[in-house]
């Protein structure tokens, strides 16, 4: 079932000629996990304000086309402290600043925030302030925030920019768990290795348009490597003068080595 | 204090610059810039005493340039109250207990945010300024020394800062959005605190003494 869906989406923001997307068209069922890759200034970012209803709504501009989406969405932005509500002198009120504002009951916000904080693997600084975290530990505070408000379409922003390895490999744990519940998710992320693992679909972006849409085994191709979207195994497989079709991920390079 | 109700908190801070203005000088400004001062200098707040002070200060140097001494004190006084009572309600009013209490009497929500947000603010812009300072600091740049260097320095911590806060505006509204708070939600009050009667008669009791002293000044 398409929980969301951008059809010949075009979009300027304000006092600019150029757009910042053009004619994207894009389709997410319930389940999915699309990966949106590119280089800084691709468009990703405005996909996603677009994908929210918070461009043009929020930020201002034009847009041209149409966005249909079917259910409720929350957003992640990419830096993790402009995100904190400024109302909260706690982790636990800051997840739960979310799902109070949807007017829950009492103790479906606390159900809620309890199991965000669980999955986000951050319950013991659940009494701590906001403001004294570390990036990384906020970054996954304000990702239980997101979760605390169980939106059915998940986007995301640089999800693991402030985390460190480990958070990182758990947030993308945490993004398939999701996906198997039904929630439809739509990733920026630069971190391109971890997307074969992750993703089920990844779309290019560049200039603002669509460059190419497919499985994350587009990142081994020829094209993602010259246009700086491919991913590490794949080109040192390719500068290597080995054989395409190259591998994705360092299994596939081990199970393929000659 | 802190623990006093947030609508009490605000009626005391309300309540003395009002008395101050109304009632004759410089006996009334004295005494509710003595209560003002008074509740700043209580244990656990003396921290605001300084910047109290400090802010203050300029106004009497102006009103001096202007006016006579007598003028002067009376005003100065009325200020010096009302600067006293904002630095006051500013270390004593939690912004989330603000809210709370206004979400729980129903009040609009983007209303009591605007307002917790200007006091939540302080301490976010003074933990910014501070890694500016050291940011430009690793870059050479010293504010201290003469008057011109501390201008120097002023002008490249001042712009970094309004910058910066001014991006930050853009994501937090983008953010805030996101996150559910919109022009007419119903927020659920999450621990609303206790409004005791105690609390209540003195704020009531508050509003009256206002009424009275104008009525009484009027008259």
């Amino acid at each position: 079932m398409t929980r969301l869906a951008l059809e010949e989406v075009t979009f300027w923001y304000p006092a600019t000629r150029a757009p910042a997307l053009r004619e994207v068209s894009l389709e997410v069922a319930a389940g999915e996990i699309v990966a949106l890759v590119g280089k800084v200034g691709a468009g990703a970012s405005t996909l996603l304000l677009v994908a929210a209803d918070l461009a043009p709504r929020v930020t201002g501009g034009r847009l041209a086309g149409a966005v249909r989406r079917r259910a409720r969405s929350g957003i992640v932005l990419p830096t993790p402290w402009t995100q904190l509500s400024g109302m909260a002198f706690t982790v636990w009120d800051e997840v739960a600043f979310g799902p109070a504002n949807l007017g829950w009951p009492g103790h479906e916000i606390a159900r809620y925030v309890d199991h965000a904080l669980e999955r986000l693997e951050i319950a013991s600084l659940a009494a701590r302030d906001p403001v004294t975290l570390s990036g990384g530990e906020l970054q996954r505070v304000i990702v239980a925030g997101l979760l605390a408000m169980d939106p059915d379409v998940v986007l995301l922003d640089e999800p693991t920019a402030e985390l460190d390895p480990a958070g990182a490999r758990s947030v993308w744990r945490l993004l398939r768990l999701l996906a198997g519940e039904g929630k439809a998710i739509v990733v920026a992320t630069s971190e391109l290795d971890a997307v074969p693992d992750v993703a089920d679909r990844v779309v290019w972006l560049e200039d603002g348009a669509v460059r190419a849409i497919g499985t994350p085994q587009l990142l081994a191709e020829d094209a993602a490597g010259d246009g700086g979207v491919g991913t590490t195994v794949a080109g040192i497989w390719r500068a290597a003068g080995l054989a395409p079709p190259y591998p994705l991920t360092v299994a596939d390079a081990v199970r393929r080595w000659p | 204090m802190r623990a006093l109700h947030p609508f009490t908190l605000l009626a005391v801070a309300t309540a003395l610059p009002a008395l101050a203005w109304i009632l004759p000088a410089p006996g009334g400004g004295l005494a509710t810039a003595g209560i003002a001062f008074g509740l700043l200098g209580s244990p656990g707040l003396r921290r605001g005493l300084w910047p109290a002070l400090v802010a203050a200060a300029p106004f009497w140097v102006f009103l001096l340039l202007l006016h006579d001494v007598r003028t002067t004190v009376a005003i100065g006084l009325r200020i010096s109250t009302m600067v006293a009572s904002f630095v006051w309600l500013a270390a004593v009013l939690a912004p989330d207990r603000l809210v709370e209490a206004t979400v729980a009497r129903g009040w609009s929500i983007t209303a009591a945010y605007l307002f917790a947000a200007t006091l939540s603010a302080v301490p976010m812009l003074k933990a910014r300024a501070r890694r500016i300072v050291e940011a430009q600091r690793c870059r050479g740049l010293s504010p201290r020394g003469s008057v011109a260097n501390r201008l120097r320095a002023l002008r490249a911590l001042a712009l970094p800062l309004v910058l910066s806060a001014l991006h930050e505006v853009d994501e937090r509204t983008l953010a805030l959005e996101s996150r559910g708070l919109v022009s007419g939600a119903r927020r659920t009050s999450l621990a609303p605190p206790p409004d005791r009667v105690a609390e209540r008669v003195v704020r009531w009791g508050l509003l009256l003494l206002c009424l009275a002293a104008l009525v009484w000044r009027l008259a």
